[in-house]
């Protein structure tokens, strides 16, 4: 069964096949920007905004993404996506990089909602997506350098 | 050019061997000094690949697809101890959509690394077989279809079982100078500390991974490893290959932290099966597979006792630790800090390796060095406590001044510094402050450790440096990038050699095609073996510019200086664009290879530092929570501040989870780990960290060539865990016998 999934402003036919919509983002569409790290909803390496809303696309079935507007980093490059990434890079907020996409997803939705975050804002709507190679005092940091504070 | 062989040590990760370094005599050998003019060393730059890694266009191990590739899933055991009974092989090949399999019996052409697949799995996660397909679902379809029958067998787990029924992977180690026993007896004071720390998995978040492919008899393999060269190597040897026809391809490492070694199972099974296929094959670890199988800090049951004078003078150590090895492995120098921290003519050391059903330990960033210190350094807080002495004065009083193995000098040496600037940053001199009682019914304290690890790379490494016609430089190195910064750090000791802006060099990495040779990423080595390589091949580049220039000028080279992309004359008569020369190169480059020269004969080369930790505990629940770390490392020259700091952070960070957090749990009952996922095995998050602040003595190590650096992967992980359960002692008056200093832990110590 195929079913239609709008992408980055595109539109796809995929056949999902009972799959996650990570694996359909990055094995049938190749957009491999989006991460697998733990495929058990623990990580947010695997963030894509669905609607505008950060989602781990490990856990969600392709089918239920049907419908809605789904956007990966690969379609984040401009406005203030693009000011979270160079602040990302400004302050050395990653190392391996392998965490990274999805931080900019969380960050990026973060700051459309709260365009001056507290430290605790920071960390409350970023807990949830580990870096193991701990660059969250810069993560941290560009996140305040995105929103004009540092 | 005249090359030449040296005899010199090499170290990695404390243990030394002699080899012969390939020294081109015509290499920079000098030292930059230390006040020396460098525009670009020492200076904060991003990284040259940052954006790319910001907007996810980097391509790790897992994002490579090839045409027609084939995705593998491993048939893992699901207990601690067995033996296959049976194992329908012949099912798993009839799945629709699977094009190989392989287990125990399977005639493989490898030759290494025999077995490679468990006829009698000894440890839960252990690889039993391995199916190739058309997609992974199929693949996991034919693993379900091995129908494997396990006859589970008698399992052993606990360290102390272990040791009591003698069961060790190598042979107990004791290691003595002087007489600890006599120095103990006659000691004006002594103390005994014990304690268990926990099993740590390394937890890269891009698992372990691996693509293989062929092409006749050639082999090109995108391995996630610390290793690249370790691993073509290791396929060369296993398929009996030439080493040319062998090409490992790592240009982003997701994270490794020790545990990405060699070839490892992966790449070989990859490779196994993608010449029995003809097709390529990918073999990507599943995160429970990763924890299960990816490689762990050996948990540890340690003592330590000590002897003193009254006036604090350390007389006597004596160190015992019991290591659980799992399967085997080396075993790592976790009595090193007993052995090396301090002055002591009395030492004695003595480890078990026990053996235990799982999989055998491996490096995680300082093995060895940083669950020891955590053990040592609370035994000398312990010590400063029965003395009375505040803990810092304690150490700077023993401190050792010569290598307390050999006797050797240091090549360079700034504890003393790191000690001072660290009680400045972390306010040691009121940290008794922190314990009158606080308004929010928190107990504070303060709590220091210090660190030594090894550090200062070797021979070999090599990087050769190409010059353009429009400016632009490349710097070939054999770097796997693992989230270090190591190629940012080349560019910039590339573009200050050879006076360009950082925007005209580029660096790569990740391949062993160009047959330019890196070390492995561990032992915190890469820095200081591949800067001086880079260092020595870009002043080559800049002497022929230079000798090319004055031609061009028609004058004499000595009057010619390179900075900023700029030649310019003595007398300021010319001042051109480096372009004005080479762009008469029309399609010529100009080239330079480099090699690292071999280390200073008569010193021992370590890294150094200090942690203060402030915690605050919360004795209700039972909350420790680290407020700030104070972090200072002696590590010589600091090329790039902004990705030193990460590492620093870094580190700490992983020091702070193994203080609080991570603990690997094995039921005993089923010998089955019970944690092995993200969800349940704690490692930290944003909301946990501490403020950290960092320096460094920023000393350049005047005997290392050519740069004064030392590595900085390892030394900031290594005294966290000391210096927090330091602290939650001051706080408390209480010591904890094992960590993590989980909740359930803390109320049980306080009660
Ligand atoms: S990969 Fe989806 S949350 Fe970890
Ligand atoms: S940068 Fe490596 S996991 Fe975050």
């Amino acid at each position: 069964m195929e079913i239609t999934l709008e992408v980055n402003g595109r539109t796809y036919s995929i056949a999902p096949a009972g799959r996650r919509l990570l694996a359909v983002l990055r094995d049938d569409l190749e957009l491999l920007g989006t991460k697998l790290a733990c495929g058990e909803g623990a990580c947010g390496a695997c963030g894509v905004l669905l609607d505008g809303r950060p989602v781990n696309a490990c856990l969600l079935f392709a089918e239920a993404a049907e419908g809605h507007e789904i956007v990966t980093i690969e379609g984040l490059s401009t406005g203030r996506a693009a000011a979270v990434q160079a602040a990302f890079v400004a302050e050395d907020a990653l190392q391996c990089g392998f965490c990274t996409p999805g931080q900019v997803v969380s960050a990026t939705v973060l700051l459309e909602r709260t365009p001056h975050p507290t430290r605790e804002e920071i960390h409350e709507t970023m807990a949830g997506n580990l870096c193991r190679c701990g660059a969250y005092p810069k993560i941290e940091r560009a996140i305040l350098r995105a929103a004009g504070e540092a | 050019m005249t090359t030449r062989f040296v005899k010199t040590q090499k170290e990695m990760e404390g243990r030394y061997e002699d080899v012969w370094a390939l020294v081109d005599e015509s290499d920079e050998t000098t030292s930059w000094k230390p006040d020396a003019d460098l525009s670009l060393v020492g200076q904060p730059a991003p990284r040259q690949d940052g954006a790319a890694r910001a907007a996810g266009r980097v391509r790790f191990t897992v994002d490579v697809k090839l045409a027609g590739m084939l995705h593998a899933a491993v048939l893992r055991s699901p207990a601690a101890h067995g033996t296959v009974r049976s194992l329908d092989l012949a099912a798993a090949l009839a799945t629709p959509g699977v094009r190989g399999v392989i287990g125990p019996e399977s005639e493989l052409s490898l030759t290494t690394r025999a077995p490679l697949l468990q006829a009698e799995p000894a440890y839960a996660g252990a690889a039993i077989a391995v199916v190739a397909a058309d997609t992974l679902e199929a693949a996991l379809a034919g693993v379900a279809a091995l129908a494997l029958d396990l006859e589970v067998l008698p399992h052993l787990v606990d360290m102390q079982e272990g040791l009591n029924e003698q069961r060790f992977t190598t042979d107990p180690t004791d290691e003595a100078r002087g007489d600890a026993e006599a120095a103990l007896a006659a000691a004006a004071v002594t103390i005994e500390f014990a304690l268990d720390t926990p099993a740590h998995v390394q937890t890269p978040l891009e698992p372990h991974a691996a693509v293989a492919s062929w092409d006749g008899d050639e082999l090109t393999a995108w391995v996630s490893t610390l290793g690249m060269f370790a691993a073509r190597e290791e396929l060369a040897k296993a398929f009996g290959l030439r080493k040319d026809a062998v090409r490992v391809r790592t240009e982003f490492v997701g994270g490794g932290f020790g545990a990405k070694q060699g070839a490892g199972f992966e790449a070989l099974a990859a490779a196994e099966l993608a010449r029995i296929t003809g097709r390529p094959v990918r073999l990507v670890n599943d995160r429970h597979a990763e924890q299960l199988d990816g490689g762990r800090r050996a948990a540890t049951r340690q003592t330590v006792r000590l002897g003193a004078d009254r006036d604090g003078t350390l007389t006597a150590i004596d160190a015992d630790a019991v290591v659980a090895q799992g399967q085997g492995g080396w075993v790592m120098p976790v009595l090193i800090p007993a052995q090396t921290l301090y002055r002591c003519a009395n030492v004695r050391a003595l480890t078990f390796p026990v053996k235990t059903n799982l999989r055998a330990q491996n490096a995680f960033r300082a093995p060895g060095v940083m669950e020891g210190t955590a053990a040592f350094e609370q035994a000398i807080d312990e010590l400063a406590l029965a003395l009375n002495m505040d803990p810092l004065e304690l150490r700077r009083l023993n401190h050792a001044d010569v290598d307390q193995v050999s006797g050797l000098p240091y090549s360079s040496k700034q504890l003393l510094a790191c000690y001072d600037r660290a009680a400045e940053l972390a306010g040691w001199a009121t940290r008794d402050e922190l314990r009158k009682p606080q308004p929010d019914g928190l107990l504070r304290g303060m709590g220091c450790a210090t660190q030594i690890w090894w550090g200062g790379g070797g021979p070999p490494s090599h990087a050769t440096v190409r010059l353009d016609a429009d400016g632009n430089a490349t710097v070939i190195t054999g770097i796997q990038d693992i989230g270090t910064g190591t190629l940012t750090s080349a560019q910039i000791v590339a573009a200050e050699e050879l006076g360009l802006p950082l925007s005209q060099v580029r660096v790569v990495g990740g391949d062993t095609g160009p047959n330019v040779y890196g070390p492995v990423s561990g032992g915190s080595q890469t820095t200081p073996s591949v800067m001086p390589a880079v260092r020595s091949a870009a002043a080559k580049v800049r002497k022929t510019l230079l000798q090319l220039a004055g031609d061009v000028f028609e004058i004499a080279v000595e009057d010619l200086d390179l900075r900023d992309g700029r030649i310019r004359s003595s007398d300021g008569a010319i001042d051109a664009e480096v372009t004005e020369v080479t762009g008469k190169l029309g399609d010529a480059t100009i080239d330079g290879s480099g090699s690292r020269g071999p280390n200073p004969d008569g010193f021992v080369v370590h890294t150094f530092g200090c942690q203060i930790a402030q915690v605050a505990v919360d004795v209700g629940l039972g909350e420790v929570r680290v407020e700030r770390i104070v972090a200072v490392h002696d590590v010589g020259r600091i090329v790039n501040p902004l990705t030193a700091s990460s590492q620093v952070e870094g580190g700490v960070l992983q020091g702070m989870a193994f203080a609080l957090s991570e603990e690997f749990i094995v039921d005993p009952t089923t010998g089955v780990p019970v944690n092995a996922h993200l969800d349940d095995y704690k490692i930290p998050t944003i909301a946990d960290m501490p403020e950290i602040i960092i320096d460094y003595p920023h000393v350049p190590d005047a005997n290392l060539p050519t740069t004064g650096t030392k590595g900085l992967g390892e030394p900031p992980i290594i005294p966290t865990a000391a210096a927090i359960a330091n602290a939650f002692a001051h706080a408390t008056d209480r010591r904890a016998a094992a960590l993590p200093l989980t909740r359930a832990r803390v109320l049980e110590t306080l009660a």
